[in-house]
């Protein structure tokens, strides 16, 4: 998984592109981090270039919204598609966190 | 001549007639004067004339009595066809209505399953096993969460451990020195001679000290050696568990939700096909019913075909009694002739052979004209063909 991550006036939106697994966990770590040191409140996830996700990705994705929960920074997840759609809809993640189309 | 009151009953006085035998009435009958009492007017009739009418009588009469029988016949045919139609009917529409009880039972239960005893609906269990999954993939999701946690915690914790050991090995080098230090003070306390003697007391009592922190910060290394192998083996357990990827069972919910779609459909479409069957059966339980009712016709038709039967028994009486009080006032040897060319008529209308022999018995062989027509051998050569076309005339 690879990202990047582009500040704007209102929002932070971090492209997540690839396979969101496991074995990105240290990656994720750091983004969280870099997340929280930004000033900015709304932090979005782009979905819509990440191809995968396993359920070791969805926790580490709840894991992310309550970083942001703790700093008081709001999490939201955009433009999923194909299996990620899947897996984010069957989790009813949209329950915990912020998700936009 | 004869002269004859038809109004009166007292028979008048018969004058026999020599030539009142003739084959044709037209052809050599002799007029006869009546005198009508009442009317007071005169009718002349000859003595063939009221023969041919006897023979015309006579045959009326027995086909009557043939037509009443044959009605008779065919009353009793409808009446045990009908019989037995009816009781048929009577079992259909009973086959019809145990049918659509089947297929209602079958509806009443189609639409639900039997769990410990008792009956749930479909839609119920569907929507519990449903719900029972959602609970199960929140519950994956939970895990994982609270896994990943784990990891980043026991990664941490290796990193905690690892700064450890280099505090161990600090301690270490520390202690070196501090023993180096101790071992110079002991050279320098000793070329001091006698005013360094105290003071090699105190180097000896550092490098003691130094020896029991050396050994101290063994033990604590062979201890935090224990506890690093411990969560490093803790840790990469943890790495497999939150490796294995759960999202294809989380994403057998879609395949399961479908299913159950699928047969909570399929069922609600049985359940109306069978509804409808279990009406068709009804219905066609009430449709027989009303032919049952229907077929009570019989019973109208019966009596009608009674009271006709008993007017051609008056008629028949009424020709009985003419014919005898005719005879009487014909001469004896006066031949009563049969009218050949009206029976044959007659009789060539029955097409069914079976009851042209009816006919044949009761108007041939019961009555004068069986030698003309010798009705009786062609009714014995041809008795065992039943149903055939006889042709008698």
């Amino acid at each position: 998984m690879d990202y990047g991550i582009e500040l704007k006036e209102q929002e932070a939106v971090v492209a997540l592109r690839g396979r969101l697994t496991f074995n990105d966990h240290a990656k994720l770590r750091a983004l969280i981090r870099e997340m929280l040191q930004n000033p900015v409140k709304r932090q979005v996830l782009e979905l819509g270039s990440l191809e995968f996700v396993d359920s070791a990705g969805i926790g580490m994705l709840l894991i992310a919204r309550e970083e942001m929960g703790n700093a008081d920074k709001k999490l939201v997840l955009r433009g999923a598609q194909g299996q990620v759609k899947r897996v984010l809809t069957v989790a009813q993640l949209g329950k915990i966190v912020t998700i936009e189309d | 001549m004869i002269a004859l009151n038809w109004f009166s009953r007292t028979p008048p006085a018969v004058a026999p007639k020599p030539e009142a035998v003739a084959p044709e009435p037209e052809a050599g009958g002799v007029p006869y004067a009546m005198h009508g009492t009442h009317q007071g007017q005169q009718l002349v009739v000859d003595y063939d004339l009221l023969a041919t009418w006897m023979g015309f009588a006579d045959v009326q009469r027995r086909t009557l009595d043939a037509i009443r029988a044959e009605l008779e016949r065919t009353s009793g045919h409808v009446e045990s066809a009908t019989i037995d139609l009816s009781g048929r009917f009577r079992e259909l529409a009973g086959k019809a209505l145990e049918q659509s009880q089947r297929v209602a039972e079958i509806v009443s239960v189609a639409g639900s399953v039997s769990i410990d005893d008792e009956r749930v609906p479909l839609d119920d269990v569907v929507v519990h096993m449903q719900s029972m999954i959602a609970e199960m993939i929140a519950n994956i999701v939970q895990l994982s969460k609270r896994a990943m946690s784990m990891v980043y915690l026991l990664d941490d914790v290796q990193k905690d451990v690892a700064e450890l050991e280099t505090s161990i090995a600090d301690i270490d080098s520390i202690n070196r020195q501090t023993n180096f230090l101790a071992l110079n003070a002991t050279i320098e306390a000793s070329r001091a001679g006698e005013a360094g003697k105290t003071f090699a007391v105190v180097a000896q009592e550092v490098r003691h000290l130094s020896q029991s922190t050396g050994a101290l910060a063994e033990r604590m290394r062979s201890k935090v050696d224990a506890v690093v192998n411990g969560v490093r083996n803790g840790h990469e357990i943890l790495r497999e568990i939150a490796d294995t990827d759960m999202s294809p069972q989380m994403l057998a919910k879609e395949r399961v939700d479908k299913t159950m779609d699928s047969i909570v459909m399929q069922t609600g479409r049985f359940q109306s096909v069978l509804e409808e069957a279990a009406a068709v059966s009804q219905e066609m339980s009430t449709t027989i019913g009303h032919m049952v009712t229907g077929m009570q016709f019989q019973d109208l038709t019966k009596q009608r075909l009674e009271a006709v039967g008993d007017s051609l028994s008056v008629i028949a009486a009424g020709l009985n009694d003419l014919e005898t009080r005719t005879r009487q006032e014909l001469p004896p040897d006066m031949r009563i002739t049969t009218p050949d060319a009206w029976l044959d008529s007659l009789l060539s209308q029955f097409k069914l052979s079976d009851m042209r022999q009816r006919f044949v018995r009761q108007l041939l062989m019961e009555g004068s004209a069986l030698d003309l027509h010798g009705a009786l051998d062609v009714d014995a050569a041809h008795v065992d063909s039943l149903g055939g076309d006889i042709e008698l005339f």
